[in-house]
């Protein structure tokens, strides 16, 4: 960095007036009377991003806060850390060079999307279980695992879609086998702390699955071959294609954006599942017995719905998730029986972030962190710090999200049984 | 002697064994065994202090690898960069305390010592010999290491105070994890992946019992593990049997009444983090200095699980029955190495221990959910209870007006 007493000192009067702003808009509400879930969260992004100037009138009038006055404040406070940032460090490729930028963007939107629709099973089984599983990176793991074995071993040059399809499958049986298994007392009221015991009890079942694929499949690194091809592309002109390029490996749009092949079609097949995924959920009846325990336990078996059904459902369809989002991206990382740990720290945090429950916060959370991870190993002026920090980023969103605004972004506040309490 | 003085009985006699064993234990394994039992010891630390702050607290909390590795790298920070010399080295940034010079060595991060050398280094060669510089004392570090370990906690325990459950494992979790990504990201500090050496527990060997030990004996640390694991426990053991302990397991089962009730929360939330993060950081801290390395890869999940693990079979809600748990656990986990063929097949058990190992933590959980260890000690101390208020309801139901 080229003046960094600009950028740390900006940073420190940011953090400054974040804190100031949150307590201070907090106790300002406190004292009229009004709701302060959201004051906090409002203080400090105010305060980071005009410092006294918005806190003054805020604390002042004590508007009602909506949701006009959560994103502007929030935007405000990223674009001023970037000018700041750009200020300091004039010759970062983050700031001078506008096709790493795009690109960066682009790949961070993609993984983004891969991220969300994994979290997506975490927040199914979290809607309806009320239990953070911990076991979700394994049966990422698991789908990859499967996957990789199918086609590249025990049956070489199998259709990948088949092989696919049968990962899935295992992983949503042995999802349903487990929670029949261990689950189930907690929903009779035969513990006394459901929620710690599904973490424990998840937590177990990680480890178990863990060292069993390490003591069957080895701990050697593996990768599947490419699924699919890209077509060969070149618009508009043969000549010129500046508008697409394409070899089978990977693509490149305008000349300056190159998205690899398997990154890629797992975004799309991520696409096209979370679709179906929203079909099912809002347009079948057992999509919407689904969403109806996850309101109200009481309310949906009263009407008639099974909730324990509901829950191994709800179980087994989030590991599927999971080891979908494995086996697409199986073709593009090495594969390792460790491999889960860092996509499941990732999935909490999109979980929290994006809030209780919510299936669309999954997906915006995702591309959120997606995006903050591209920036955060794009631009910090040392790269290897950069790639050592990258589990860091994600729980640095978690832990602002849970000290600011605890209920993410579509959170629900209150919700049947221990889904409302945090 | 009465069925409940057993487990007294029984503790004592552990206790006793456990103390007499290095002198009476003369195989050709003695270091190995040692070394397992010190390693042991470590995991009964770690064990029965998260069993106290996720069991009788109820705040299941998966950063206690943290506080470990807040110990242990404070510890180590201030072996490897503090040093007393009584003349000034003119390279370092240094200061005059008490007619010794506290010389603070420059960060150089890992390089090959023959091309840079930190600032110490290089006046140590201009000396050449002629001046003797002491590095700081091994308790001082570890007392640090377990303040420090204390402040972590406060800082944890303030932030969480709003949180429960899920978003409190979450939470502990996402800091274990920036902790380990720092450490291992900020290489001319931590050294990164290459870790930190210390210096040994008694650099200058000590004399006990009459009989001097060498610094790479295992008596001395051995004991220095079992008298923490001893003092934490009683630690632990007093403020369960206090009003502490009434306070601390009223949080967990409703904070809101406990609250109502009059119990300050905040107040004894904060203490048991505090407390608990102490004894893990101070265990890291004397772990550290006996393994004599520090690499952030000690704070992994899998380190966490382990622990966790142990405490749950245990049984996470009796300390001791956790660090009972954690002690036989580990040692089978040692003896469980030795890998064997069944027919054409090589099981390798280095592997499948920690398969059978997770197996055995969802099963005690499904079907034994006070764990293994601590079902037993509450047969011996409390097997009467059960009788007594039976006896009871039966003679309130006899002079009653008659069975209803």
């Amino acid at each position: 960095m080229e003046f960094p007493h600009i950028f740390w000192w900006t940073f420190a009067w940011m953090i400054f007036w974040a804190v100031t702003g949150s307590i201070a808009t907090r106790r300002a509400y406190l004292r009229r009377d009004l709701d302060t879930s959201n004051a906090p969260f409002v203080g400090a992004m105010l305060g980071a991003s005009t410092g006294p100037l918005g806190l003054v009138p805020l604390c002042l009038n004590t508007p009602t806060l909506t949701t006009r006055f959560m994103v502007a404040p929030a935007l405000a406070s990223v674009a001023v850390l970037m000018i700041a940032f750009g200020f300091a460090d004039p010759d970062n490729f983050c700031v001078s060079n506008g096709s790493f930028v795009a690109s960066q963007i682009v790949n961070g939107l993609i993984i983004g999307i891969i991220y969300g629709f994994m979290a997506l099973g975490l927040t199914l089984i979290f809607s309806i279980l009320g239990v953070v599983s911990f076991a979700h990176g394994e049966f990422y793991m698991i789908g990859g695992m499967i996957t990789y074995f199918l086609t590249a071993v025990w049956f070489p040059g199998m259709n990948p879609v088949i092989a696919i399809s049968i990962a899935c499958l295992s992983a949503f049986v042995l999802g349903a086998a487990f929670e029949r298994l261990f689950l189930t007392p907690m929903y009779e009221g035969k513990v006394d702390r459901p929620v710690e015991y599904g973490i424990l009890v998840t937590f177990g079942l990680a480890f178990t699955i863990q060292y069993f694929v390490q003591a069957t499949a080895g701990a050697n690194p593996l990768k599947a071959s490419r699924y699919f091809d890209f077509p060969r592309i070149r618009l508009p002109t043969s000549a010129d294609p500046w508008l697409i390029k394409t070899s089978r490996g990977n693509m490149e749009l305008f000349d300056t954006v190159s998205i690899s092949n398997p990154r890629f079609t797992a975004a799309v097949m991520c696409i096209i599942v979370f679709g179906a995924l929203m079909f099912f959920l809002h347009r079948t009846w057992t999509g919407k017995a689904l969403r109806a325990v996850s309101q109200d336990r009481e309310a949906a078996a009263i009407a008639g719905i099974n909730p324990d059904r509901m829950n191994m459902l709800a179980f087994a369809l989030g590991g599927m998730i999971a080891a979908l989002a494995g086996a697409m991206l199986v073709q593009a990382f090495s594969w390792l029986p460790q491999v889960g740990a860092i996509p499941a720290l990732r999935s909490f945090v999109i979980l929290v972030l994006g809030g209780l429950g919510s299936i669309p916060g999954a997906f915006v959370g995702g591309v959120i962190v997606g995006l903050f991870e591209a920036a955060g190993t794009g631009c910090l002026p040392d790269a290897q710090k950069a790639a050592s920090y990258i589990p860091a980023y994600g729980m640095i969103i978690l832990t602002l999200t849970l000290l600011l605004r605890p209920t993410g972004l579509f959170g629900r506040r209150f919700a049947s049984g221990a889904h409302g309490k945090f | 002697m009465t069925r409940e003085r057993i487990p007294q009985a029984a503790g004592l006699a552990l206790v006793l064994g456990f103390a007499i064993f290095p002198f009476v234990y003369t195989a050709n394994d003695y270091p190995y065994i040692m070394h397992t039992l010190i390693a042991c010891f470590f995991y009964a630390i770690l064990a029965s202090s998260w069993s106290m702050l996720s069991g009788y607290a109820g705040q299941f909390s998966f950063g206690h690898m943290g506080f470990t590795g807040v110990g242990a790298y404070t510890a180590a920070l201030f072996s490897h960069y503090f040093y007393l010399s009584p003349v000034p080295t003119g390279f370092c940034t240094e200061f005059l305390i008490g007619g010794q010079y506290l010389v603070i060595v420059d960060a150089i991060g890992v390089t090959s010592s023959t091309l840079t050398q930190d600032c110490l280094r290089k006046a140590l060669a201009v000396w050449d010999g002629s001046v003797q510089i002491t590095p700081m004392p091994v308790w001082l570090g570890i007392t640090l290491g377990t303040l420090m370990g204390g402040l972590f906690g406060l800082l944890i325990g303030l932030l969480v105070l709003p949180l429960r459950a899920a978003y409190l494992a979450l939470f502990t979790l996402g800091f274990s994890e920036i902790l380990r990504a720092a450490l291992s990201a900020e290489i001319s500090i931590t050294r990164g992946q290459a870790g930190i050496e210390l210096p040994y527990l008694f650099d200058a060997g000590i004399t006990l019992f009459g009989r001097h030990f060498d610094k790479t004996d295992k008596l001395p640390p051995y004991f220095v593990m079992l008298f923490l694991l001893l003092f934490c426990l009683a630690i632990m053991l007093w403020l369960a049997k206090s009003k502490f302990g009434l306070f601390v397991r009223a949080l967990r089962e409703d904070q809101d009444a406990a609250a109502a009730l009059g119990v300050n929360t905040t107040r004894y939330k904060i203490l048991v983090f505090v407390l608990t993060s102490m004894m893990a950081a101070a265990a890291g801290a004397v772990m550290a200095h006996y393994i004599r390395i520090i690499t952030p890869n000690n704070l992994m999940i899998l380190q966490m699980s382990l622990v966790v693990a142990m405490a749950v079979i245990g049984g996470v809600e009796n300390v001791v029955a956790a660090a009972i748990g954690a002690i036989l656990i580990n040692f089978a986990l040692e003896l469980l190495r030795n890998s064997f063929e069944i027919g054409p097949f090589t099981i390798d058990m280095t592997i499948w221990r920690l398969v059978v190992f997770g197996a055995l933590l969802m099963v005690t959980l499904r079907f034994a959910r006070n764990g293994l260890i601590s079902p037993i000690i509450d047969y011996f101390t409390r097997g009467h209870v059960a009788k007594e208020t039976v006896a009871k309801r039966v003679a309130g139901s006899e002079t009653a007006e008659g069975p209803p």
